[in-house]
């Protein structure tokens, strides 16, 4: 008799088959603290499930915890180099020669001197741009940042045409925006001077010890060898920063203020810091214009969001990878037909084929009108999308047919990277089809395609273009009809933003807010997921 | 043609993996040195510093008395054979070969002639026009190796050049690179891992390990009088059998103990470690396969069991088990052994063995360090 | 004998399931194309123009295309042309620098940088929507003048987008580089002379996913150029067709205008699928 999952060897064969819930959970709980391989091999297959579940869940805590203890050692090391920058700073000038002490005050004064004449040139223009640039607006900006502007637009009465004119006078908007501008120019020349030290005393160092300094010939070169990186990176960042990062940190700072349709910042009211008010009015349970409280909103649109985006991505996940393993089997033939059917929906714009299939099932189209007035099957049309449960499920098979076909595109090559001897081996041992792909096809899939399995479950909770094309976030819900904009019951946390600052009131703070919690419940997904799973994978490399 | 001079060169990884410690050696002119050592020793990681590939992290690197630390590997004047050949796969083989000479822009008619003349040296100007994907893999690797000679550079960087290749090319490629190198009469760094390759191709060996040189010398030397353990094992195929034995001293002659057997260490070498005043104690006896010969029963004879025989053609290798267990390798030249004898030697067969104290290494088992170096 | 018959079982057992994944293809290729044929059966038919409960038309005719070419419609399919021109071109310029750089250049700030751009792609892009048009709008380049607008924004941002490439562009060994380096070439060219014309597919497949990406684009192109019929793409435009007042007049406009739109898409999709493909499979390998 062989010893299977009983620690008990006389008596295995009675426990295999009768193990008491108790010695069941037992056995699990014993390893959970304390991993050790012989016994979680000894574990039935339900017990080894069952274990890697909690394995999971227990994980999580020590995942965040282990994230924030990084972070406390990232911030000690930055003070720790911070500290060091000033020392640097401090006896790069007292032992520096006068040309390094003047490049203090004077960027680009010591390159200049030194024959590094563009480098220095670069230098000063910068820092005299930098001057220029804060004398006439950058400190305006700055000053008005904490108030985010003092009067608003008044009315100015013209006496000889007896008219009213409207001055605009400060503009919130302008205000955050340049101010943010300035604050990251000054980020960016704080790190300029900075390096300007550093060259100035690397510089003199190199000339004492009797080399020779880079021209500006070398300067140029190197930008298309050595330094071509940056040249390369120059026109994509600063198209990230000005279009993405810029923006990114405005809107979180919006989040902190009352900017909506009623303060635009310059043409009715100004708005203003408000705190964490918004994040008060997300979170709190007071009831919105006579409807359920945002919370509850926030909390329902969550929680679809998150089932959707679960079922979509494994749906057409798994579904996806069957269509190409049918495509796949050997003795199937026209095999490239069936991939150009399939891939020659990719091609086509999805607002047509969402809006169209959209018309389809809605209330009066194609199908309710064959199915009631051509066939007569039906006496009331269907209610694809005035039903939420309705809307919901038809949402997710539309899902289906959008996402079907580029999922058998990316299974395709990767089950046709599986080498072949490994389902060989597992014939000649015996696996039938069904075990076959238990075994081999879906944990290799599952192991290659992990990370697009991660981005494609947060696409799919950004997934903008399905339901708002498809539904509009339809059918309305009533209770939540006090929230900005009108919740429907398939409205994703995205769609509900887009409602937010496209509705009446055009609540952007509150837009900005949701925006956060996208981020938060995003990056929270991330972090638990490329933090937990690789040490439930490690275990399961014992097996 | 060029001298290369490596001053305490050292190469660390993210702060604090150090792939090579303090490395110092002077290469002569048109000299032929080959870096071996296992893999993850160092020796690419060298050799990439020298190319330019590599930042080095400390100490100074020369070619031709010019430190060239700085300098992008195109202006260092080196050229270089890699692993996987780096053929561009878009370019048929003439524009390969002629890459360099393009970039420098040479006339056409001048590069046409370098190009051809390589590739009649090599032996492949039948296939000029076509696609390394179209070639053999020694065909590849002329063309790389055509690519590195039109350079005319001073130094000849070679990385693992023929670990790519099957046994039987990889020896009829071996020798063309010393009939190249010949022809070239240009300084030679060349990577393997392969102590064959750097015995027969080298002027003088670098051995490493784990980022440290263990030895440098003449293969000669480094077969003779290996410095270390390391070297010793390392270099010779099969490798040199190691004991663990005693070393007596008496009336001024040493003798070592392997095995119960005794057996007087050589008059030179003994004189050696009566000069050091070795004393006596526990040794690590380094015998060579070759070195080793079957016996009869007698006072030096080391009774032991056949396990494995492995016939080679003109030599029989004869792994055999000491009485206490130790497991050694004998090499035996097939035209000492008799028909009789040789059906004799089966798995099982009890067998003596002997050797002589001129043919003994001897090392000190905690420093690992050659007594006799 | 028996060892035969069992032969035989397995034969039988493999033509039925053969058959059975015919019949199941068969029925998935229908389900997935008969949308897009009935959005061409629909565009030809005359006789209303509004949604009906049958497919083939009673009376077909050119009546929709014609309502086509008279309307907007050719005003918005420039403005899409254009900009997705102009993003396949600038978009596949910036890509490809971005994932070339990642790829084969070590520098300090690679790694941080990294994972700045991943925590920043975890931000909803649509928040940024509001500034970015309030912007747009203070330099003129929204309602008539978004066709600009919106090629500056598509490109702007366009490098986050680099993880497909970086991993076309580490399968190409990096020796190729260095031994280009050694033979005398800069950075600059080991980029064009050896390493882009091995990036062949991966440059196509840029060039067509920016191409294809403009022709669906809704909720941005709508933001910016809001009210401005001018400054509509097919997306917007063919969208107001469908709200409550205007579907019953435009539906068959609609899937006309449908056809025009992803006629050229798909042809152009069809030709260069094999680098789509590739790419596809290669980014989700990569991740």
């Amino acid at each position: 008799m062989k010893r299977q999952n009983g620690t008990d060897p006389g008596n295995s064969s009675v426990r295999r088959k009768h193990k008491s819930p108790q010695v069941f959970f037992k056995e699990i709980g014993e390893i959970l603290g304390e991993y050790s391989d012989g016994r979680y091999l000894r574990l039935s297959k339900l017990q080894k499930l069952i274990y890697k579940i909690l394995a999971f869940f227990r994980a999580i805590p020590f995942a965040i915890a282990g994230f924030f203890k990084n972070i406390g050692k990232n911030i000690k090391n930055a003070a720790i180099s911070l500290v060091n920058e000033f020392k640097d700073i401090g006896s790069t000038f007292a032992h520096g020669d006068w040309k390094t002490r003047v490049s203090y005050f004077v960027m680009g004064f010591g390159n200049i001197t030194r024959g590094q004449i563009l480098r220095g040139l670069l230098f000063l223009l910068f820092e005299i741009v930098f001057i220029v640039y804060m004398i006439v607006a950058g400190g305006h900006w700055l000053s008005l940042l904490p108030s985010l502007g003092k009067q608003g637009p008044t009315q100015s009465y013209d006496p000889v045409l007896d008219t009213y004119t409207t001055v605009y006078n400060d503009n919130s908007f302008k205000i955050l925006l340049y101010g943010v501008l300035t604050i990251f120019f000054i980020i960016a020349f704080i790190y300029t001077w900075r390096l300007n030290v550093k060259q100035n005393k690397l510089a003199e160092q190199y000339l004492k010890s009797g080399k020779k300094l880079k021209g500006d010939k070398d300067d140029l070169r190197s930008m298309v060898d050595e330094q071509f990186y940056k040249t390369l990176l120059a026109l994509p960042l600063t198209g990230i920063l000005v279009f993405t990062v810029m923006p990114i940190v405005f809107m979180i700072l919006v989040a902190f203020t009352n900017y909506d349709g009623a303060h635009n910042g310059f043409s009715n009211n100004l708005f203003s810091w408000v705190g964490l008010d918004n994040f008060n009015t997300l979170f709190s349970w007071q009831s919105a214009g006579g409807g359920q409280s945002y919370s509850a909103t926030f909390g329902e649109i969550l929680a679809w969001t998150l089932i959707w985006a679960f079922l979509a991505t494994f749906t057409n996940y798994f579904l996806g990878m069957f269509v190409a393993m049918m495509i796949n089997k050997k003795g199937i033939g026209l095999k490239k037909m069936w991939r150009t059917i399939l891939v020659m929906t990719v091609a086509i714009p999805q607002f047509i084929s969402l809006l169209y299939v959209s018309k389809m099932f809605a209330r009066n189209g194609l199908i309710n009108l064959t199915l009631k007035d051509t066939l007569g099957w039906i006496s009331q049309p269907l209610p694809f999308w005035e039903d939420a449960t309705w809307a919901r499920v038809t949402v997710i098979l539309v899902n289906i047919w959008i996402g079907i076909p580029y999922l058998m595109l990316i299974t395709t090559g990767i089950l046709m990277n599986i080498p072949a001897d490994l389902y060989e081996s597992a014939r000649i041992d015996g696996a039938n089809a069904w075990q076959q792909y238990t075994k081999i096809t879906l944990p290799y899939m599952l192991f290659i395609t992990g990370p697009y399995l991660l981005t494609s479950f947060t696409g799919n909770m950004n997934n903008f273009n399905v339901i708002y094309l498809l539904t509009g976030g339809a059918p309305t819900n009533p209770a939540a009809s006090g929230a900005a904009g009108s919740v429907g019951y398939t409205d994703l946390l995205i769609t509900w933003l887009f409602k937010i600052t496209t509705g009446a009131e055009s609540q952007y703070y509150l837009a900005s807010v949701v925006g956060i919690m996208v981020f938060v419940v995003v990056a929270l997904i991330s972090l638990i997921v490329y933090n937990v799973l690789p040490s439930i994978k490690n275990e399961e490399d014992y097996q | 043609m060029a001298s290369v001079k490596l001053t305490n060169v050292k190469k660390v990884y993210d702060k604090n993996v150090v792939a090579v410690h303090d490395f110092n050696l002077e290469i002569k002119d048109k000299e032929f040195v080959v870096f071996v050592g296992p893999s993850g020793c160092g020796k690419s990681t060298t050799l990439r510093m020298i190319a330019g590939l590599e930042e080095i992290s400390e100490g100074t690197v020369e070619i031709d008395g010019e430190v060239v630390n700085d300098l992008q590997p195109k202006d260092r004047g080196i050229a270089m054979v890699f692993q996987n050949y780096a053929l561009y796969p878009h370019m048929s083989v003439y524009d390969n070969i002629a890459f360099s000479l393009r970039l420098k822009k040479v006339p056409e008619d001048v590069i046409y002639d370098k190009v051809t003349k390589a590739a009649e040296t090599l032996g492949i100007t039948e296939y000029l026009m076509r696609k390394p994907r179209a070639l053999s893999g020694g065909q590849r690797q002329r063309v790389a190796i055509g690519r590195a000679m039109v350079r005319d550079s001073k130094v000849f960087l070679m990385d693992e050049p023929l670990s790519n290749l099957d046994a039987k090319l990889r020896n009829q490629m071996r020798a063309e690179i010393i009939l190249l190198r010949q022809k070239l009469d240009t300084t030679f760094i060349y990577v393997t891992h392969d102590q064959t390759e750097a015995m027969t191709l080298a002027d003088r060996i670098v051995i490493m390990k784990d980022g440290f040189i263990m030895q440098v010398g003449s293969p000669d030397e480094v077969f003779d009088m290996p410095d270390n353990l390391f070297v010793a094992e390392f270099i010779g195929a099969p490798k040199m059998n190691i004991v663990k034995t005693g070393l007596v001293c008496e009336n001024g002659k040493y003798y070592v103990t392997p095995f119960g057997a005794k057996i007087a260490v050589d008059g030179d070498k003994g004189e050696m470690l009566a000069e050091r005043g070795v004393k006596g104690g526990e040794v690590l006896l380094g015998v060579r396969p070759e070195h080793i010969d079957l016996a009869k029963a007698g006072e030096d004879a080391i009774p032991c069991t056949l396990v494995v025989d492995e016939m080679m053609g003109s030599e029989l290798h004869l792994h055999v088990d000491t009485e206490d267990g130790t497991r050694m390798i004998v090499r035996v030249p097939t035209i000492d052994i008799s028909k009789e004898e040789r059906k004799a030697l089966v798995a099982g067969a009890k067998l003596y063995i002997t050797f002589g104290g001129k043919a003994m290494h001897l090392f000190d088992p905690e420093t690992e360090k050659n007594l006799l170096a | 004998m028996s060892n035969n018959k069992h032969h035989m079982g397995m034969k039988t057992l493999n033509r039925l399931s053969n058959s059975a994944i015919y019949t199941l293809l068969v029925i998935i290729s229908v389900v997935w194309l008969i949308p897009f044929v009935f959005i061409v059966l629909q565009s030809f038919r005359v006789e209303s123009t509004y949604q009906v409960g049958y497919v083939v038309p009673h009376q077909w005719g050119f009546q929709n295309y014609i309502n086509l070419w008279n309307s907007d419609f050719k005003r918005w399919y420039l403005n899409t042309f254009i900009i997705a021109l102009a993003a396949a071109v600038l978009q596949t310029i910036i890509v490809l620098c971005m994932s070339y750089t990642l790829s084969r250049f070590r520098f300090k700030l690679r790694g941080p940088l990294m994972r700045f751009m991943l925590i920043l792609g975890m931000f909803p892009g649509m928040l940024t929507m509001i500034i970015l048009y309030r912007v747009l709008s203070d330099l003129g380049l929204t309602q008539a003048n978004a066709v600009p607008g919106l090629i500056l924004v598509s490109v702007a941002s366009s490098g986050m987008g680099y993880y497909v490439s970086k991993g076309f562009f580490d399968t190409i060994p990096k020796s190729l580089d260095e031994a280009a380096r050694v033979d005398g070439a800069t950075r600059l060219q080991v980029l064009y002379k050896i390493i882009l014309p091995l990036a062949k597919p991966i440059v196509i497949y840029t060039i067509l996913t920016a191409f294809m990406g403009p022709w669906g684009d809704y909720v941005f192109a709508r933001y910016v150029a809001f009210g401005t019929s001018a400054g509509y793409n097919v997306a917007v435009g063919m969208y107001s067709w469908l709200t409550n007042d205007q579907i019953n007049n435009m539906y068959t406009t609609f899937c006309a205008g449908g056809v025009i739109v992803a006629l050229p898409v798909t042809i152009l999709f069809l030709c260069l699928q094999k680098y789509y493909v590739e790419g596809v499979t290669g980014g989700a390998v990569k991740g």
